[in-house]
This record gives C-alpha cells, structure tokens and sequence, in this order.
C-alpha cells in the first residue's frame, strides 16, 4: 500500500481530526514501513491499516461529534452567552451539491403530498355541516312556502332549451320574499347527504324513466355499487353527480340521463314551463327581447347576394315570430343563405322550428327530441327560400336548441354545415329535484329519432367542412362562390 | 449530554493508558509499547489510536508534552503524550475493575492454575 491510499484513507476522517493528526499519522505509517519488511510483515500491516480504518473511522467521527458539546469538561463560569463554531472548515462543492438536491427532492415530495386528495373533515365547531353565517344566509335563500322537502320532489320540466346566452325567458322567476344574498356552499357532502342522493336517484329512475325494465336494472345496479362501498370515498358533490351519471348511462346506455350538481341552492319549485309564465314576467322578456332585437344580432345580404343571418339564440315565437319573419323575408333577396349559430346556446323548439320550416316546400320528417312525439311532419311554410342553398356556421358554444336546427338540416341533406363540432347538449330528460344542490335529468318518454341515427348529446353535430370557427364565415362565403361557378 | 465516550473504558484506550505508566511516549511510541506489553496481539492503527488518544486528551486522562524546544529536529511533528493524576486513577481502578473479575472468573473455574 502506498502512502497515497493510505492519505486518502485518511481523507476520509473528520476535518478536525485530519488537522491535528494527519502528519503524525502518516509519520507513523512511514516508521512502520520503515521498521517492518519482508513480505509478511508488510502484508501484516497493510491488513492493519484496513481494519484500522474500518474500526478507526466510526469512533473518530463519534469523538469528532462528541467534542462540540466541551462546555460540559469547561464550565462557562460566568453564565455568559457565547458563541460557539461548530465547524471551522468550509463546505465542499460535493456536499452544496448533494444537500441542495435534498432539498429540492423534498420540496417536490412536500408538494406531491400536499397535492394527494385527502378527505374533507368539517369543523367540530361547525356540526359538521357549514358555518353558522352559511346556515342562516341557507335558510334565507329558501322559499318560505312549506313545500315539501322531502328527497323526492316532484316537478314538470321545461319544455323548452335552456339558452347559454341572452335568449330564453329567465329559468328562475324571481320570488318575492326571498333574499338575493347568495354565497358559494361548500361543495363537499357527507355520508348522510351521499346515501339520500343515492336513494332518491334509484327511486326517481323507478318512477320517471320511460323504460322500466332498464329502470329497474339501473337503480338496483345503483343500490348494489352503493352496497359494495363504491361511493363512500367521494366526497365532492360534483363528483358524486359525475359518477352516478356514469353509472347510469352505463346501465342504460342512455346519454340523456344526467345526475347534476349546483352548488348554488336550486329552487325549492323547479323551473317553470315557459307556457305557465307570469304575464308580468312574459312582459319582461318581452321587453329583453325588443332591446336585442330577438337575439339577432345581424340579418344582411352579403357582396354576391349572400344571405348572412347571425342569430344568438332561438327566441320565442310567440314574442320573436314576426322579427323572425321579417328577417327570413329580408334574406329572400339573396341567392344563398349563411346561418351563423357560432355563438347560439339555444332557445326554443317552436322557433327552430318555425325558421326551418320557411327552408322546405315540401313536408320534412322532423325531429324534436323535447316534445311527445318526438317525430312529427313538419309543413312547408311557403317560400321561395326553399330552393337556395344554406350554411350553418358552427362552434363548440354552438349548443342545445341551435344544434338541433343543425342537426336537423344535416340529417335532412338541406344546409352545409361550417366550422367547428357542437357543444354536443341536448337535455333531454326532464328536470327533477333531488335536493338543494342535486339534481337529475329523466327521459319521460321514449325519443324516437326519425333519422335513425344518434342525436347530438355530447357527441354533438360534427360539420361537413371542418375549420376554426373564427373562420368559418370567411369558408362559407368561397363554398357560396365556388358552388355558383360550378 | 452525550453519553461519555471512555465509559466503559475501551480496551485501546486502557492499554494506551498502560503503555504510558512509565513515562511519556509518541504515537508511534504508544503503538509499539501496546504491540510488546499485549505480546503482539494488539498493534494500533493510525486511525484507533489517534481516535483514542483524542478522546483521551479531552478527557483530562493524558495531555500532551509540548516537547518540540527539546526535541531532535526529525521528531518536530511528533506530539508526546503522559498520564495525567486522573488517568492514573482511572487506570488503577479499570486494572482493580479487572481483578475483580478475574477473581470471579477464577472462582467460577473459569481459570486454573497460579495467580496471574
């Protein structure tokens, strides 16, 4: 053995240690070499220095460690704070290196475990359920009326789309004595609310849903996923509605049902039928609807004779009938036409309808998957728009009642459809109340499609000429061009 | 309060504590006097018997002899070390500590023949 090994052997000893012993130490190893030759004798002690260094190096660092608390062998006689140096030497790139790598891995790990899921545990002071500052604004929000409130309340559906923009009628009539405060409620549940969601979207399927058999099947499937613990661990109140629809649908393998959370508090009475409108509230909308001109936004003709219709949303009839009249009478002049529904989020049936009906001059198979029966024949309404060509421009808020006027027309080969897939929302099933927060859509009826080919929930309408929506216009006016010089 | 490091005495330091009985030594002093007084059974590396001599050191057990205005000109690195009066005790009493043993080792027939 060299002296080299054996100063690095020595490396690896305290820095203290090194620096009071390290000549003599080596002085040692040489006076040994010196005084012992022959091969034995040199095997002997290059032996030596190994056991050496393997008993000599834990208990070097256990004195090096044990020497910092020395106050103990020299009392500080005068109680006076000092300052002590624990280590002189400096630290070494290597062990920079190797601590802040630490740190970092500690760091992520710190973070990855704050990010798991844990579960929610309320308050002991809270009861469990909310704060009381939360309690009484609940209390506030909810209709005086003692109408029941049980887990199983009943209640018709809308009869007509929600709009995602300015159109429909507003779903919730605002309610005399009832306090506009409302504040986000936590959205986590607990086991009670959990099993009577359970419970009452199990019996809610028995009672509603058109096909009893498959509710039967459905609900049991529920009780015995339920049964088996399947749901304990969630405790997020969207969650537990996105899973119960997909176990739903996955029994059934019908899309239109949807088990849905707000975390506002629902109206105690479920929306009304547009039909049962207040006229006090019919007037309101009224009043909405002739400040936005209908919802529609642009009604134009083009350079080369094109119709340009922008529309946000389907209107009622009964309110809208005579604008959307006079905006399909103006489009007349034009020699095709261009639907631009990229920002419609719906409206009303009657009113989609009631537009398409001026683009046939013969009777359609028509689809309406909110109406019993859902196919019907649709009459021409008698213009001379029937024969020109259409586009729809379509985006992904493209939704609800806009989809089916698309839907429609492509199914029934009349309209060109531009831009991007639907938002894929029909919203079939009829609302029914769970509780404050849940909710439950329920096909009453069977929905008999006359095309024979799934309708637009969630997959929603894909368009025959795929482009961002942004350029969907821009597409729809060179197919114009280009299908007139052909 | 850490638990101190010579209690028990370790064998190395015991037989350190011995080898300087008769006078002051050097390291390697130190090593050869334990190889010859344990019949060359123990011979102290680098690394124990500095360890130990340290330790010792901070014990009040030995100290070292500042001997270098003396020393020959090849020795100035060498430190030397000698018994302090409570090293000696410690010493003495670890031998009696030993005796003893020996004594119940002896009456238990653990050893025969004369007294050691």
């Amino acid at each position: 053995m060299s002296e080299e090994i054996f100063a690095f052997l020595l490396r690896l000893y305290p820095a203290a240690f090194r620096e009071k012993y390290r000549d003599e130490a080596v002085q040692l190893y040489r006076d040994r070499l010196r005084d012992e030759s022959g091969a034995f004798l040199r095997a002997r002690l290059y032996l030596d220095m190994l056991v050496d260094a393997a008993s000599g190096l834990p208990q070097a660092w256990r004195n090096s460690y044990a020497e910092n608390p020395a106050p103990s062998f020299a009392p500080n006689v005068e109680a006076t704070p000092s300052f002590r140096l624990l280590e002189k030497e400096k630290l070494r790139p290597e062990s920079i290196a190797i601590g802040g790598t630490l740190s970092v891995l500690a760091l992520f790990a710190f973070g990855f475990l704050i990010s798991l899921p844990a579960p929610f545990r309320p308050l002991p002071a809270s009861g469990g359920k909310m704060f009381p500052i939360e309690s009484v604004l609940e209390r506030l929000n909810r209709t005086p009326s003692p109408a029941s409130d049980g887990p199983v309340s009943e209640g018709a559906g809308t009869a007509g789309y929600a709009s995602a923009s300015s159109g429909a009628p507003p779903s919730q009539p605002s309610r005399s004595g009832a306090v506009a405060v409302r504040i986000e409620s936590p959205q986590q549940i607990d086991a009670a609310e959990r099993d009577r969601v359970i419970q009452s979207v199990a019996r809610n399927m028995q009672a509603h849903y058109f096909n009893h058999d498959q509710a039967q099947h459905a609900s049991a499937a529920l009780l015995a996923l339920e049964h088996r613990g399947a749901y304990v661990a969630i405790v997020d109140g969207p969650d537990l509605a996105a899973r119960l629809t997909a176990d739903l649908r996955n029994s059934t393998q019908d899309v239109h049902l949807i088990v849905d959370y707000s975390s506002r508090p629902l109206p105690a009475q479920p929306g009304a039928p547009s039909a049962a409108l207040s006229p006090a509230l019919l007037e309101q909308y009224r009043q909405a609807m002739k400040q936005q001109n209908c919802a529609f936004e642009k009604v134009e003709i083009l350079p080369g004779k094109i119709g340009y219709f922008k529309l946000n949303s389907f209107p009622d009839p009964d309110v809208c009938g005579a604008a959307a009249r006079a905006a399909m009478q103006q489009l007349n002049q034009a020699d095709a036409i261009i639907f631009d529904l990229r920002n419609n989020g719906g409206g009303q049936p009657d009113m989609v309808a009631q537009i398409s009906a001026s683009l046939f001059d013969h009777p359609v198979p028509w689809f309406n998957p909110r109406a019993n029966p859902s196919a019907i024949m649709l009459s021409p309404a008698g213009s001379s728009l029937a024969k020109k060509p259409v586009y729809i421009l379509t985006s992904t808020l493209t939704r609800s009642g806009a989809e089916q006027f698309t839907y429609n027309l492509k199914m029934l080969k009349r309209a060109t459809i531009v831009g991007e897939n639907t938002g894929g929302s029909a919203e079939l099933g009829v609302f029914h109340r769970i509780d404050d927060h849940f909710g439950m859509g329920i096909p009453e009826t069977p929905i008999a499609n006359p095309y024979g080919k799934p309708d637009w929930e969630l997959i929603g309408v894909a368009p025959d000429v795929k482009v961002p929506a942004s350029d969907a216009l821009a597409t729809a006016e060179k197919l114009v061009l280009q299908r007139r010089n052909n | 309060m850490p638990k101190r490091k010579l209690d028990p005495l370790p064998s190395a330091a015991f037989h350190i504590l011995l080898s300087l009985a008769d006078g002051e030594l050097h390291g390697y002093g130190i090593m050869r006097q334990v190889e010859e007084q344990t019949n060359a059974t123990i011979r102290l590396g680098p690394g124990t018997l500095y360890s130990s001599l340290q330790a010792l050191v901070e014990e009040g057990l030995i100290e070292e002899v500042d001997r270098r205005s003396t020393a020959a000109k090849g020795q100035e690195r060498r430190r030397y070390y000698r018994l302090t009066s409570s090293g000696r005790k410690l010493a003495h009493s670890e031998a009696e500590r030993l005796a003893d043993l020996l004594r119940v080792a002896r009456a238990k027939k653990f050893l025969k023949g004369e007294y050691v």
